[in-house]
Order: structure tokens, then sequence, then C-alpha cells
């Protein structure tokens, strides 16, 4: 029996897109110390570099000429996704990287990209994490909606926050989009404007409050939906001086205005050594496992797998 | 999801129906944590007037719910509409003592959230500028000013406990009725700071009259 079943139920997911609306909030440095961390708990765990314009994590995971990626399985060069993982010196940990992904692989075209999300969710991992480019474009956002589960990372800072917002509020907007037909999305954001004309840039949640009072069943359906996503929260970088409530706060405020439930899973400490385990291509989590960011990631992978503190070790 | 403009006190607040006046103010306490201007947690996700929205309705919700007959009037108006049970309702709590202090506590955020909100107007308004630009400023000079920024001297009085004779005194110069130097500078200088004046600018130049 793999190690996923022992914690986890039916409903837990096991793909964990990770994004932040930010370059800079320490996605790729969460992404492959959570990986260690669950690989070292005998989860078989799966990166995927899916940051398309900026591929990075082969670098922070100390594997500097990645010999295969993604784009090797979008241009079929090999026959299928698997073909493309490497394998990584940390036992059950396992990679596909992006080192060698053309440059205009950013702009992925839609077969493409559904190419690759129907190859992630037949592979067989206990748990894959996905490191995601930055931005609100469709690209990143299809990452969050076709799995209804993510984590966000974002930093204490206005500018963090605030573009973790507009992603939060762009994952809303696109789910509503996906489950609607084109013309009746657009006749819908056509009246949502009339009675807010920021309800397509800013407040995604009108569009869903005139939904309802047109087509009720549409409307509670889409919400039903919303109220399943399985995103979590993680904030970043947390100095002393900052208040260790503002994770749990930004998840009210979602939950409050836009109806959509995201748990708070933990601050992680920021850690001046983060930027010399990276200078030195080393792991943060193996190199400094009794620092306070590393205890705060333990508590991150908890939440994530169901386990018990005392049991999510980090070797 | 209800909007926030359709939520009742109780929704608002997230409180249960017959919550006691303590359980008011902590709800209320902790919302303004997360709405207030300074919020890292909201700041970005409210425009300026979503928020001062927000913050005005939570301050209606607070100054009915822990007032015993307003609640029990509003109470009421929930009950006709059906939305509260009788029993449900909130039957009057010992714990009151507290509230002196509570009140005191909620009048001196308004009118810190009321200061912020005019300042901006007060530094932009012509007629207000001209106005400050004298070296002495009348009772006159100060109602054209508190004329133009839309708030009433009852307003005032409430925020900065300041009883309504001594403000109508000053506003009338009439220097008889007024408190003794000390306690008018005082008075002087909280009128003008709810108003987002500066408030030695304020007082040292109405005083010069009384000098003169």
């Amino acid at each position: 029996m793999s190690r996923l079943n022992q914690y986890s139920s039916d409903f837990t997911p096991h793909i964990w897109p990770i994004g932040g609306g930010k370059g800079g909030t320490g996605k790729s440095f969460l992404t492959s110390n959570m990986g260690i961390l669950l690989a070292r708990n005998g989860f078989k765990t799966l990166l995927i570099d899916a940051d398309l314009g900026a591929p990075n994590l082969h670098t922070i995971v100390g594997l500097p000429n990645p010999t295969i990626s993604l784009s090797d399985f979008l241009n079929k060069r090999v026959a299928t996704l698997e073909e493309t993982v490497l394998e990584m010196p940390v036992h059950n940990l396992f990679l596909i990287s992006g080192a060698r992904n053309k440059l205009d692989i950013a702009n992925l075209a839609h077969e493409q990209k559904m190419k690759v999300l129907r190859a992630i969710s037949r592979l067989d991992y206990d748990y894959i994490l996905l490191d995601l480019g930055t931005g609100t474009s469709f690209n990143t956002i299809d990452f969050f909606t076709v799995w209804d589960s993510g984590i966000f990372v974002c930093n204490p800072e206005p500018t963090s926050i605030e573009n973790i917002y507009r992603l939060i509020r762009s994952v809303y907007l696109r789910k509503i989009r996906q489950v609607l037909k084109i013309d009746r999305f657009r006749s819908l954001a056509e009246k949502a404007e009339r009675q807010n004309r920021d309800a397509v840039v800013h407040h995604p949640e009108y569009l869903l409050e005139v939904l309802k009072t047109i087509d009720p069943e549409q409307g509670s359906k889409i919400e039903r939906i919303l109220k399943a996503f399985q995103f979590k929260l993680v904030l970043n970088q947390v100095r002393r001086q900052d208040n260790p409530k503002t994770g749990a706060l930004i998840c009210r405020i979602v939950e409050k205005h836009l109806g959509m439930k995201i748990q708070f899973i933990g601050n992680v400490s920021f850690d001046e050594r983060v930027h010399e385990a990276v200078c030195k291509k080393e792991s943060f989590v193996d190199q400094y496992c009794y620092s306070q960011a590393t205890l705060d990631l333990k508590v991150v992978i908890k939440a994530i797998t169901g386990m018990r503190e005392e049991q999510a070790v980090a070797s | 999801m209800k909007r926030t403009e359709d939520l009742n006190y109780y929704e608002l607040l997230e409180i249960a129906y017959d919550a006691s006046p303590f359980e008011v103010h902590q709800a209320y306490k902790e919302m303004i944590q997360l709405y207030h201007d300074d919020s890292l947690a909201s700041y970005s996700f409210f425009s300026k007037e979503e928020r001062e929205g927000i913050l005005a309705k939570l301050d209606e919700a607070y100054s009915a719910l822990m007032d015993e007959r307003k609640r029990s009037h509003y109470d009421q108006s929930l009950i006709e509409l059906g939305i509260l049970e009788k029993a449900t309702q909130h039957q009057g709590d010992r714990t009151r003592v507290s509230l002196s202090y509570d009140a005191k506590r909620f009048a001196a955020n308004t009118a810190l959230r009321v200061r912020d909100r005019l300042k901006p107007i007060a530094s932009s308004n012509p007629v207000i500028q001209e106005i400050l630009a004298n070296d002495v400023l009348s009772g006159n000079d100060l109602r054209k000013i508190r004329d133009e920024l839309g708030i009433s001297l009852e307003e005032i009085a409430e925020m900065v406990k300041v009883r309504i004779v001594y403000l109508h005194a000053i506003e009338n110069d009439q220097f008889e009725k007024t408190p003794s130097r000390i306690f008018l500078k005082g008075f002087l200088r909280a009128y003008a700071q709810c108003m987002g004046l500066d408030a030695d600018v304020v007082a040292s130049r109405y005083l010069k009259r009384i000098h003169d």
C-alpha cells in the first residue's frame, strides 16, 4: 500500500499546483522543499516545473543540466510524459524539468495544454507538486481549475497580497467561464457589468449574483463548484514583526466576499539562509533541518497530507 | 452568499442573535481589524468607497446592538420580517458594566475614521483653504468650514465627547459661555482634529481673539 493511502481520504487531492501572483514569493523554494519533505516521509513525489516561461526548479533542486524536459513530450520526441521524469538523489523524489523548453513555450496552445494536463492526471505518484509561473495567464490559471486544488503562496506585503487577490479572482472568473457556454458567459458578463462596471475586472462575484437571479439552478451549481475548491494559502517569508494572523484574515476575506473556501495552512518564517542554500544549490530543509522555516514547512506538509505533526519528519 | 449591504447586523458581525454585549464588542473589534484602512489583509481587496461603506455599516450595527433600547427595536423589526424568532432574541445582559468603556472606544474609533475621511477634503477645498489662510479665526469661520465638510455639530459632540453647548458657544463667539482657557484650547483642538484640520493652527488662531 502506498504511503498516501494510510493517511488520505478519497477526497484529499494529490496534485497540487503551487502559484503566486508575483515573482519572488518563494514558489520554487516551497515546491522543492515540500517535495523533499514529502519524499523523506515515504511519499513517492513528483515535482513538475510548470513555470513554462522561466523554469528554474532544476537549479534549486541541484540538477543543473537536465537531459530531458517537458517540451520533449510536447514535441513528441518521447511518447509519454512519464519518459521525461528524472530521478533525483533524494529517494522517492522525481522531477519533470522545464530547462530545455523552447523559449516560446509560455504561449502554449490550448490543445498542447490539455495534452499536458491529461498526461499529468494519469501519472502514478502519491503527490505531484507543480511549480507554476507568475501572473494570471490562462496557462497558469487552468492548472488551478482543472483539479480544483492548489496552493497559493504570497508574502506579507501589500504588493504580493494585491496580486494574490488578482490571481484568486482570476481563478474564480475562469471557473465560471468554463462552466458556462461562451455566448452565455458573454451575455452574463454584459448584464453584470451593467450592475457594476468592475464586475469582470475586480468583482467576479457579481457575475454569480446576476446568474443566480436569471438562472438559479445554474447559479447554485457554480456556487457549489466554487465551494468545493480545495485551495490552501501559505504565507512565505514571514518576519517577526509581521502580523501572524494576516494569512487567516486573507482567507476570511475571500470566503466572506467571494464565497470561496481557502484554508490557511501556515506561515513560513523568513530565513536569510534560504538565499545561501539557493546559491549553493543545496536543499534548505536538509541543511537547516532545525530552523524555524523547516519546522514551518513541516506544518504545511501536515496540512496537505493529513498526517499528524509528529509523523512529519525531516529525514 | 449575501452582499455586505444585504446582511443584517448579526450576520455582518457574524454573531448569534442572542449574543451578549461582550460578544458584540469582540466581534466588532475583529471586524474592524479586518476592514480597517491599515489592514494589510484587506486593503487591496476593496476600493476606498467599498471599505468606507462596510465600516459605516459596522459602526451602525455596533451602535444599534450595544444600545439595549435600539437593539430591542431592531430585533422587533427582524421578528416582523420573519428573520428572528422571539425565543432567540437577546434578553438583556448583566455584563453591561463594561459598556461605558466600550462606548468611549467606539467613539474614538469613529472619530479617527471621520478625521481620515475629512482630511483630504479639507486640504483640497478652496473655501476652507481661504479661511485657514487668515491669521485669526472666528467662530463663524469655523462654522463655515464645518458646513463645507458637511458634518453636524451633534456628530462632532458625540465623537469628541464635548458638550454641545460649548461647541455652540465656540461657533457663536460667546466667550462668556466657554469654559476656562485651558479647557477651551482642548475643546478647540478636538473639534479641529475631528474635521481633519491642524489642531494647533485652529486653536492658536481662534484664541488670538480672546487675547485681543
